[in-house]
């Protein structure tokens, strides 16, 4: 009987402990203080905890009502605490996320970085758009020989070029062999025919050099990209496609070209190539078909082979493209010019 | 070369567009640099006749004079007294515009009307003239019969002119007749040749030419012109010259200018009372001298070919005639010298003298030797027409004739350079069209005719049928090559480039000189081996006189110009060539990497970042090895100039020293005017970039590590990389990373030593490593260590 009463007791408090928890909750205002209500109401202390230790003095179906009426009542309990724990857990987020606000306008870290200069940038693209028809890269000495600055290139002994007013020479070597400073990749053409036999399919980016005073349009110091294919049965038709190609690719599918004869010594017949970009005509570069006599000083057969070469500004064409008017800045390392490259 | 295109078509027909004829001339392979249209500066000028000239009432400055103006009879009051009655003159009738604003009405001067205004050249702008009123019967004969009729119409307007690029191996094209030949074959139009013909009053001269050096002067002809009369050209003949850019100055001048122009062919006009009659062309004399028509008194040497008379040279010939033979006011012979001149003899003598004339531009290109003659009866014909002249006789030395050449040219050759069928037929018509002779069928026989030197071989000929076939008419094919693309070294330079671009460096390009300052700036001593460049013969600034031998200066320079334009932080870098004395023709030209860093390093509005200093230098080094697997890469300690003493270490690839990398010495900065430390470098771009074999992968290890940290007190003096380089190698393969992590002085180590501690991880791939093997390995590091640097195991085993 006293178990009976006791038990009824022990029920009694654990409904209205049930009875009167939601109230509590919904009062708590922190998680400290909802963990004690969580203590009283489920924890090691509290009525749920005693009530189950002493089920065990109960008979067996006792047991079984009373433990299953616990375990709902705790149940129910933990339903109404962990709801109330998840909107204050909520709320205390808030309050440090809202806390840790930055104003995501600010600048942000930026890693260091730099440029790859528009020139050589230039010549990388001018040359890619060769070696993906099939031809190859050399490269030259800028100190060059007269001869195969010149000579070679069927350029006469008279010709004003070879003029120290034209040319920068270097006091250097024999006086029977004058050294110089190229005044264009031509001598490249020469170099490479030398040392191997046909067919030729090449391009030749580099620095060359000219005794002019830096002006805006002048530099002594440039850039040019050189071609040459030699084969069997090169003609001027494939001088025009493949430098028309060129155009295209590189100032786009829809740009025209036209060819305008020229003069120049190593090539016979020569042109000279304009484009129509970017709302005007620019002339482009020089070319022309190899000049027999070319063959014949690095010992090809001009009987036997064709061919054709070209020489562009690669400076010539980075401005074209990037609306820059003065040659000079390609020369000046200013970084608010530098950085403009990309 | 300057023209019109009203003086073109007094030798072919040519279409009303100027830009029709323009493209013509362009695709010729003539570039038209400028083309713009000539019209007159004035509106309602009409030609009238002076009926009758009268004192004016009130002046007696002015005069008073009837003028028939086509429609009336008018009274106009004119200020000129250069005419008289019956004089055919310009006159602006009321509504007449003068240069472009200034508009003539009726006025009363002096209480007459002036029923407009009879003109002068410059009132027209037409001319210089402003003394008189211009008077056309003389100059255009055919204006008596134009009386009423426009003014503007009688002078050449509207006209076109075009200045235009004619390429130095065209010399026949530096004048009218020459490109009116070649849009004659252009056009398929007839090409009317000047008429030279002359009619001699004597075919005698007292001249007589000797050439004494054929190979220099091939021919020589003098036409004798008397009885000229020296004054101004007419209008017409100034008008022209004007347009092609040369003063009109008389006509005794002006002909053979005119002449020039016109055919090409220079000639020169000797006063031949003052030449005397016995002409020689030879080698000057030693210390001979002449004067040349600009007054300069001009030195010759034994190779210059000069024009002489029994006494003394009188031109340099081909170049510039002479002062005391130049015909003036009083001249009244002339002798027309029509010659040809060997092309390099002109050109080394114009060069040497710095003197360059119309005349030495077309002989050193080369005139055409059998047309002398001609040339000089063209000049003759002119001083009879409008100086008044009577031709006398002509001398022709002319020892050994020069005759056309003769090219072979197979047919199919055509077709096959140019990449399209092109017939026979059609070759033959341009190259007759261009005046060659063409015999035979196949291959052609084809006669050059001598005013072309620069064709020579049938290649030439080729370009001469496609210039008239037309570039435009050629097909466009794709000459595909065979492959081998970008070799691998460039492949690699452009990994490195973007490596660096990407570890903050911006690429710049320097040019290649220095100057001897630069390298005393950098500090180098004097048996600095790159103190040895190589100088430029002819610097177009002495502080780039020498070819660089190395890339700092150009980079400091650069990053001084940057802080002087308040850029206090930058990182530049660029690639190219040294050049250094070599052992063979030509100098060594290695390629080279430079870069140099000052300022701050990755600072923002938040933190100012961090000062650069060496260790960027090395830094970067280690990033290039990393990132470009240099193998065998080792560093040391080094004292080399241009950089700190203290704090620069040579780098080297299997023990091969490629280069330096440091802090600028702080002096050198300063001489380059550069503020605050600077990490530099510059290294030998070939090992950077050599080819590598390929990587192999290392799958990471699933075991867990064993970590130990370490730390030696040592020598102060010891490079920290002796001890983590012994530590490395002792470790073996289980060594997974080794870290450096604090190097400190002071106390409580005594003066003169240092500590340094760095942590290791060991980890296999197939195990986790017992304790005893990770005490066995730090053990042996720990000897290891402690053998190699003399320094000690700071704390326990």
């Amino acid at each position: 009987m006293t178990n009976l009463s006791a038990r009824m007791e022990l029920t009694e408090r654990l409904e209205a402990l049930r009875a009167s928890l939601p109230d509590k909750v919904e009062a708590a205002e922190t998680l400290e203080e909802l963990a004690g209500l969580e203590a009283e109401a489920i924890g090691k202390r509290s009525l749920v905890a005693q009530a189950r230790r002493e089920l065990g003095t109960l008979d067996p179906d006792a047991r079984r009502v009373v433990g299953r009426q616990i375990q709902e009542t705790a149940d129910e309990m933990a339903r109404v605490l962990t709801a109330r724990r998840t909107v204050l857990e909520a709320a205390t987020d808030a309050t440090i996320l809202e806390r840790e606000r930055v104003d995501m306008t600010l600048p942000g870290r930026v890693p260091a970085h730099g440029s790859l200069h528009l020139v050589e940038e230039t010549m990388n693209e001018i040359v890619d758009i060769f070696t993906s028809i099939g031809y190859t890269v050399a490269r030259g000495p800028e100190a060059e020989t007269e001869f195969y600055n010149f000579t070679a290139l069927n350029i006469p002994a008279t010709h004003p070029a070879r003029l120290e007013t034209d040319t920068l020479y270097l006091d250097y070597g024999d006086a029977d062999e004058e050294v110089l400073l190229r005044t264009h990749t031509s001598p490249m053409q020469a170099r490479y025919m030398e040392e191997r036999d046909p067919p030729v399919y090449v391009v030749v980016p580099g620095r060359v050099f000219r005794r002019d005073a830096l002006d805006p349009t002048h530099s002594p110091v440039f850039h040019q990209v050189e071609g040459l294919a030699v084969d069997t049965d090169i003609t001027l038709a494939d001088l025009k496609g493949t430098l028309a190609y060129f155009a295209r690719e590189i100032f786009g599918p829809e740009t025209k070209v036209k060819f305008q004869p020229d003069h120049f010594p190593f090539t016979e017949p020569s042109a000279q190539m304009h484009a129509y970009a970017l709302g005007q005509w620019i002339e482009l570069l020089g070319c022309g078909m190899v000049h027999p006599a070319v063959f014949e000083h690095v010992g090809y057969d001009p009987d036997a082979v064709t061919g054709f070469a070209f020489g562009m500004g690669a400076d010539r064409v980075a401005m074209v493209r990037h609306g820059i008017t003065d040659l000079r800045y390609l020369f000046d390392p200013d970084i608010r010019v530098l950085r403009q490259f990309r | 070369m300057k023209l019109t295109k009203r003086w073109l078509e007094d030798f072919v027909d040519l279409p009303d567009a100027p830009e029709v004829v323009a493209e013509a001339l362009n695709n010729l392979g003539f570039e038209v640099e400028e083309m713009r249209p000539l019209t007159p500066s004035f509106e309602g000028v009409v030609i009238g006749r002076v009926e009758e000239v009268r004192p004016h009432p009130n002046a007696d400055k002015v005069r008073l004079c009837r003028v028939d103006i086509g429609t009336e009879v008018s009274d106009i009051v004119c200020g000129a007294w250069n005419f008289e009655a019956g004089a055919i003159v310009p006159v602006a009738v009321p509504g007449a515009v003068l240069g472009g604003e200034f508009e003539i009405g009726r006025r009363k001067i002096r209480g007459v009307v002036s029923n407009g205004m009879i003109c002068s050249e410059k009132e027209l702008e037409v001319g210089e003239e402003a003394a008189g009123i211009m008077v056309l019967d003389g100059d255009y004969p055919r204006a008596a019969g134009m009386i009423g009729e426009d003014f503007a119409a009688l002078l050449e307007y509207p006209d076109t002119f075009y200045d235009i690029e004619v390429n130095p191996n065209r010399p026949d094209c530096m004048s009218v007749v020459g490109l009116a030949r070649e849009l004659a074959a252009h056009f398929e139009a007839d090409m009317r040749e000047p008429d030279y013909t002359v009619h001699p009053v004597d075919e005698d001269t007292a001249v007589t030419v000797a050439i004494e050096d054929a190979e220099a002067c091939p021919r020589f002809v003098g036409r004798e012109v008397r009885n000229v009369a020296w004054g101004p050209s007419p209008h017409w003949i100034r008008a022209r010259l004007t347009a092609a850019g040369v003063r009109p100055i008389s006509n005794v001048v002006d002909a053979s200018n005119y002449a020039m122009i016109e055919i090409g062919h220079p000639t020169h006009a000797f006063d031949a009372d003052r030449l005397g009659d016995t002409v020689v062309v030879r080698r000057a004399r030693p210390a001979e001298r002449v004067v040349t028509l600009d007054e300069v008194e001009r030195e010759l040497l034994d190779n210059d070919i000069v024009v002489a008379d029994a006494a003394r040279p009188v031109a340099v010939a081909g170049v510039m005639g002479g002062a005391d033979t130049e015909v003036a006011e009083d001249t009244t012979r002339v002798l027309v010298e029509a010659a040809y001149w060997d092309p390099p003899s002109i050109l080394m003598t114009s060069k040497r003298m710095g003197l360059r004339s119309e005349a030495s531009a077309r002989f050193e290109r080369g005139m055409d030797p059998n047309f002398c003659h001609l040339a000089a009866d063209r000049v003759a014909q002119l001083l009879v027409d409008h100086a008044g002249g009577e031709v006398a006789g002509r001398v022709d030395a002319y020892p050994v004739a020069i005759e056309p050449a003769e090219i072979t040219l197979e047919v199919h050759a055509i077709s096959r350079l140019l990449g399209t069928v092109i017939v026979a037929d059609e070759a033959k018509a341009h190259l007759a069209h261009l005046g060659f002779g063409v015999s035979g069928e196949d291959p052609f026989v084809v006669t050059v005719p001598t005013r072309r030197p620069d064709v020579r071989r049938p290649v030439d000929l080729i370009e001469e049928v496609a210039r008239l076939h037309g570039y435009d008419a050629i097909p466009e094919t794709v000459a595909v090559g065979g492959g081998g693309g970008l070799p691998g070294a460039d492949r690699r330079l452009r990994v490195l480039r973007r490596i660096l671009a990407a570890a903050g460096y911006h690429e710049v390009l320097l040019f290649s000189f220095i100057g001897a300052s630069d390298l005393d700036a950098l500090g180098l001593d004097g048996t600095d081996p790159r103190r040895d460049g190589v100088p430029i013969v002819n610097p177009l600034r002495e502080e780039e006189g020498v070819m660089r031998t190395t890339l700092l200066p150009g980079l400091l320079k650069a990053a001084a110009v940057n802080q002087g334009r308040q850029q206090a932080s930058m990182a530049l870098f660029e690639t190219g060539k040294v050049f250094l004395p070599g052992d063979g023709k030509l100098p060594e030209q290695p390629e080279h990497l430079g870069f140099v860093a000052t300022g701050m390093r990755d600072g923002d509005w938040e933190s100012p970042g961090r000062g650069i200093d060496s260790r960027d230098a090395t830094g970067l080094w280690e990033l290039l090895v990393d990132r470009l697997r240099i193998p065998g890469a080792t560093r040391r300690p080094v004292s080399a100039a241009p950089f700190h003493p203290g704090r620069a270490a040579e780098v080297a690839v299997n023990g091969v020293g490629i280069g330096v990398v440091g802090e600028i010495h702080p002096r050198v900065a300063e001489a380059f005017g550069i503020r605050g430390s600077v990490a530099a470098g510059e290294l030998e771009l070939s090992p950077l970039v050599a080819v590598r074999d390929d990587w192999v992968f290392s799958p990471p290890s699933p075991y867990p590590p064993a970590i130990f940290d370490l730390a030696f007190e040592i020598d102060a003096a010891m490079p920290a990389g002796e001890l983590m380089g012994a530590a490395s190698a002792a470790a073996g393969p289980v060594l997974e990373d080794l870290e450096l992590f604090d190097v400190f002085e002071g106390a409580p180590l005594e003066a003169g030593r240092k500590s340094i501690a760095m942590r290791l991880t060991l980890r296999a791939p197939d195990k986790t490593l017992t304790d005893e093997e990770a005490a066995a390995v730090r053990r042996t590091v720990v000897e290891a260590v402690e053998a190699a640097t003399g320094g000690a195991l700071r704390g326990e085993l």
